[in-house]
């Protein structure tokens, strides 16, 4: 079970490319998706199909912006950092889950204890 | 919602700027990769390892820019694009099969458009006022059957006490929408059609004056009633647009009116034509017994906000009912009708029948042309089955196959309707020239307006579906394995193919004998009725209207004076051999009244004998050329103070007398005026039609002009040479016995009839144009079907001759294949054909539609013709090479 990879739910990715532009600021593409998967530890594998079309999709809601620069290895690539829009939905959205998340897992755990009996 | 139109618009543009974006995604992938082989090299991998890891975990590049897409833009509208390029492609790639379908929708659709414009101009112009569906028109029941009896105008005594019964309506109003007055401007007399009505009557139908004002409240009162409201028209046309005139004084029937108004260029109602309007004003003489046979007036009324039609329809006859009750003598029989404005116009004009057999013919040609080009669409999917199967092999799904199909057709159907706009835009020009047999139809603009449009729009959306769902369903079922295995001649799928063209094009035969027949059957009785003889001499006869003002010619005594005065003068004329006055010309369809015969019992209401009645100066036979069948005619002796007499014509004595003697028997008319006389029978004339464009022949009675003179007749000379050569001395002769009365409608006798004619000659043409096209597409349906499965067929064919088959009987087998279709679709088509007299029957009174021959001659036309469009084919099959053929494949 540990060797499999976690398949994302509609929405998560995006809220997950603000939450990392947020503690990251200005971020490529790659950078992004990188940084995804370590913090998840690897149980989250982004091809660049996924992260693109989430990319877009958050930029054209106009809740992140993109422009081109230079990496640091002196490379072309376009820099995402989010928007003052993207912060507010962050928040919320933020709020959501967790009231989401721990709402599974009470509802998960009372299951288990059923299972006991 | 900001945000989720603000996404919208984004993927709306991001469609558009596809390359830009495209190329922009492009650039990031690319730095993606060397990035992550970046890192990988960091990790101290091999540069080839590097990059395979990199390439292994971020995925297809293809996949990323197709999920990118997906999301950044509208995947539905990307695909409609890309389909209606794939069409555009398709399109030009197969310019002669373009052509063919484009044409031939766009006759179709275009035969629709124009017709529908007629529709449109007659039937869906509603009138320009308030709220139309609230104004009630009432009118009377005739119980003497003729054209649309119960559209009869109202006597004064049952609209006073309808008006003062009645709680159903706001407000009440009278208009007599049929009078004529005499303008005198410049010294120029000129006999307009005018109108009185109430002074109400413009607040009840709902419009206000555009210029000036409508009636006050007072001003149907006699003295004040000298006030007049003009036409939009006639302003123009006589005051030159002048807006001063309101408040000006004007000469109508010698006397001065006050302009107070005029009305707006909108105001029309269909089929009434008035130019003026003047006050109508009713006084206690309207309301006496005596004024009950006068029905001159429409009742236009306002509905109370909850009444409904049927309740003001219920009311309105128990009305009637009562009126029929307090007075048998004058009202038996008569009945009133309630109908809202728009429709009782639209039902008076009496073009509805009409409309719906041209608009059937019309949809009948479309419904073949889109068979036409769904058999030459289904003829391509053979072709293109290849390619389609490639396609669902590469992963296209069934629906997206329908999709790309209809889109082609789409296409093809909006190539054929912007061709068809403009040959509608022409069709509509033409017929707007040609609709200008009388006054009321020349009113009604006919244009390619909005309804025009949107209708030639829905008919293209519709045939685009019609002639592209068969085979788009069809080749959606292709099967990829038999058809990508298979060799090009397999011939599984054709058969199919062409079993459903087979269906399609005896569906055609069928509907193209159908149309055939009943334009033939048109055609025919119509001929019938043109080349009739009318029972007069119509050549050589010159006409012209008089409408006598009450101003002058106060009484009867001065009418009959003036008519004696002109008559005379007129004899006078060199090249006139007789002169005579009528009121109403030969075959122009005079009134129906109702009529008693001495000695008879009396009748029910609903059987009452009814008969024509013409009233006519002594030299009116001769004038017409009317054959005197029995005793005399009428003389100068015959007048006001000699005992009443009256000629009747052979129908009266066939039909109401049973053909007893009639000379000498006494009948009394009801018609308007004093008290009816029991009149003698002192000749018989022939019959007259009713109509020159119907040939039916009713009883009439003629009745004597100095007995009871009417203000309002035709002037006939009967001319040795040209009659139009005397219309100068008939002018001249009018203006020395009275220079301020007005000519109208100075034409010959046969310029008469042929206007009167003019609608049905059009009819009759035009549904001639569209039974042509009609047996065209089944010619040409099925002369693509046997070509092209003569063409599917050469190979079998060249075994056939291998094998020794003649040339002859591989002709014979052809013609056979078309001939079994074509008789298949003429039976259908005569079996549906079989009830079209009777329905024409209860459609066109008057006209006789039983013609046998046409039952023959249609199918046998129908036969020849596919005969002719299958031999050409047939012929080429017949001369295949077998060595030829045989080597081909």
């Amino acid at each position: 079970m540990t060797t499999s990879k976690l398949d994302l739910l509609q929405g998560t990715l995006d809220l997950m490319v603000l939450q990392t532009l947020t503690t990251m600021g200005s971020l490529h593409g790659y950078g992004i998706a990188r940084r995804i998967e370590q913090v998840s530890g690897d149980k989250v594998v982004l091809n660049q199909g996924t992260i693109y079309a989430s990319l877009v999709r958050l930029q054209q809601r106009g809740w992140i912006s993109g422009e081109w620069g230079v990496s640091s290895n002196n490379r072309k690539a376009k820099f995402y950092s989010i928007t003052k829009k993207g912060r507010k939905q962050l928040s919320e959205d933020a709020v959501n889950w967790q009231r989401l998340a721990s709402v599974m897992s009470r509802v998960l755990g009372m299951q288990e204890e059923g299972g006991d009996q | 919602m900001i945000d989720w139109l603000q996404q919208f618009f984004h993927r709306v543009t991001s469609v558009f700027r596809r390359e830009q974006m495209d190329h922009e995604l492009d650039a990031e992938l690319s730095a993606h990769l060397d990035l992550a082989i970046e890192e990988n090299l960091q990790r101290g991998l091999t540069p080839e390892e590097a990059r395979r890891q990199a390439l292994i975990h971020l995925g297809g590049k293809q996949q990323a820019i197709e999920q990118h897409r997906d999301a950044r833009g509208l995947p539905g509208l990307e695909i409609f694009f890309q389909d209606l390029r794939y069409a555009v492609r398709a399109l030009f790639k197969n310019p002669g099969f373009t052509i063919a379908v484009v044409v031939t929708l766009a006759l179709g659709i275009a035969v629709n458009g124009t017709m529908f414009s007629m529709v449109s101009a007659f039937l869906l112009r509603r009138p320009v006022v308030h709220e139309p569906d609230r104004v009630a028109v009432i009118s009377s029941i005739n119980p003497a059957r003729g054209f649309l009896p119960d559209t009869n105008p109202v006597s004064a005594p049952n609209y006073f006490a309808w008006r003062e019964a009645n709680d159903l309506f706001s407000d009440f109003s009278a208009a007599d929408e049929n009078r004529s007055v005499n303008l005198t401007a410049q010294g120029k007399p000129e006999a307009l059609p005018s109108a009185a009505v109430s002074s109400n009557y413009f607040n009840v139908v709902g419009v206000a004056a555009y210029l000036g004002r409508t009636f006050s409240e007072r001003e149907d009162q006699p003295g004040r009633d000298h006030v007049v409201i003009l036409s939009h028209e006639l302003w123009e046309r006589r005051f030159g647009s002048d807006p001063s005139v309101i408040g000006s004084t004007i000469r109508l029937n010698r006397e001065n009116y006050v302009v107070i108004g005029v009305m707006p260029a909108s105001f029309r109602l269909l089929g009434f034509i008035p130019q003026l309007w003047t006050p109508l004003t009713l006084t206690t003489a309207d309301r006496a017994i005596s004024a009950r046979k006068d029905r001159a007036l429409y009742v236009f009324a306002r509905l109370k906000p909850d009444v409904s039609v049927e309740q003001a329809r219920l009311e309105i006859s128990n009305l009637a009912h009562r009126s029929e009750q307090d007075f048998p003598e004058t009202e038996k029989g008569w009945g009133a009708a309630v109908r809202t404005l728009p429709d009782f116009l639209v039902y008076n004009f009496g073009i509805r029948n009409g409309l719906a057999v041209m608009m059937t013919a019309v949809g009948f040609v479309l419904i073949m042309a889109c068979a036409n080009v769904a058999g030459l669409l289904l003829a391509r999917a053979t072709g293109r089955q290849k390619e389609l199967g490639i396609r669902i092999a590469l992963g296209a799904g069934r629906l997206r196959i329908i999709r790309q199909l209809l889109t082609e057709g789409l296409l093809n159907a909006l190539l054929g309707a912007a061709v068809a706009l403009v040959l509608a835009w022409w069709g509509i020009n033409f017929i707007g020239t040609k609709m200008t047999f009388n006054e009321a139809i020349s009113a009604v603009p006919i244009t390619l307006d909005r309804n025009v449009l949107l209708f030639t729009l829905a008919v293209s959306l519709f045939s685009a579906v019609l002639c592209s769902l068969a085979p788009a369903l069809r080749a959606s079922r292709t099967d990829i394995n038999t058809i990508l295995k298979a060799e090009s001649r397999a011939a599984s799928a054709g058969r199919s193919h062409s079993r459903l063209r087979t269906i399609l094009v005896t569906g055609e035969i069928a509907l193209a004998l159908f149309l055939l027949v009943g334009t033939g059957l048109l055609i025919r009785g119509l001929y019938v009725i043109e080349h009739q003889n009318l029972g007069f001499q119509p050549d050589h006869l010159l006409t012209a209207a008089v409408t006598l003002d009450s101003a002058r010619y106060k009484d009867a005594a001065q009418q009959a004076s003036f008519v004696r005065d002109i008559t005379s003068r007129l004899q006078h004329i060199p090249g006139a051999s007789a002169v005579a006055v009528a009121s109403d010309l030969p075959a122009t369809g005079p009134n129906t009244v109702t009529v008693q015969i001495k000695g008879e019992p009396d009748l029910p209401a609903n059987q009452a004998l009814s008969t024509r009645d013409v009233i006519v100066s002594p030299d009116y036979f001769s004038a017409a050329e009317i054959p005197v069948l029995r005793g005399r005619t009428f003389t100068d002796m015959d007048n006001a103070t000699a005992s009443p007499v009256v000629v009747v014509n052979q129908q009266f004595v066939h039909r109401l007398l049973h053909d007893q003697e009639p000379l000498g028997k006494q009948i009394r008319l009801s018609v308007s005026g004093p008290a009816p006389k029991w009149c003698e029978i002192v000749g018989v004339v022939a019959n007259v039609k009713n109509y020159s464009e119907a040939p039916d022949e009713d009883p009439a009675v003629f009745e004597p002009f100095l007995q009871r003179p009417i203000p309002s007749f035709s002037v006939m000379v009967r001319a040795r040479t040209d009659p139009n050569s005397l219309s100068s001395d008939l002018r001249s002769a009018i203006e020395q016995a009275d220079s301020d009365l007005p000519l109208d409608r100075v034409m010959s006798m046969t310029s008469v009839i042929d206007l009167q004619k003019g609608g049905d000659v059009l009819f009759v043409r035009m549904l001639g144009i569209f039974a042509f096209l009609a047996l065209l597409f089944a010619a040409i349906g099925i002369y693509g079907l046997i070509a092209y499965s003569v063409g599917q067929r050469t190979h079998e064919i060249g075994i056939r001759v291998a094998l020794g088959a003649g040339s002859s009987q591989v002709l014979r087998m052809v013609l056979l294949e078309g001939l079994k279709m074509t008789a298949i679709g003429a039976a259908l088509g005569l079996a549906l054909a079989l009830p079209l007299p009777k329905v024409f029957a209860a459609m066109f009174t008057g006209i006789v539609f039983v013609e046998p021959a046409v039952y023959f001659i249609v199918p046998l036309a129908i036969i020849a013709v596919s005969m002719l469009a299958t031999y050409i084919p047939a012929r080429r099959a017949a001369s295949v090479d077998p060595t030829i053929a045989l080597r081909n494949s």
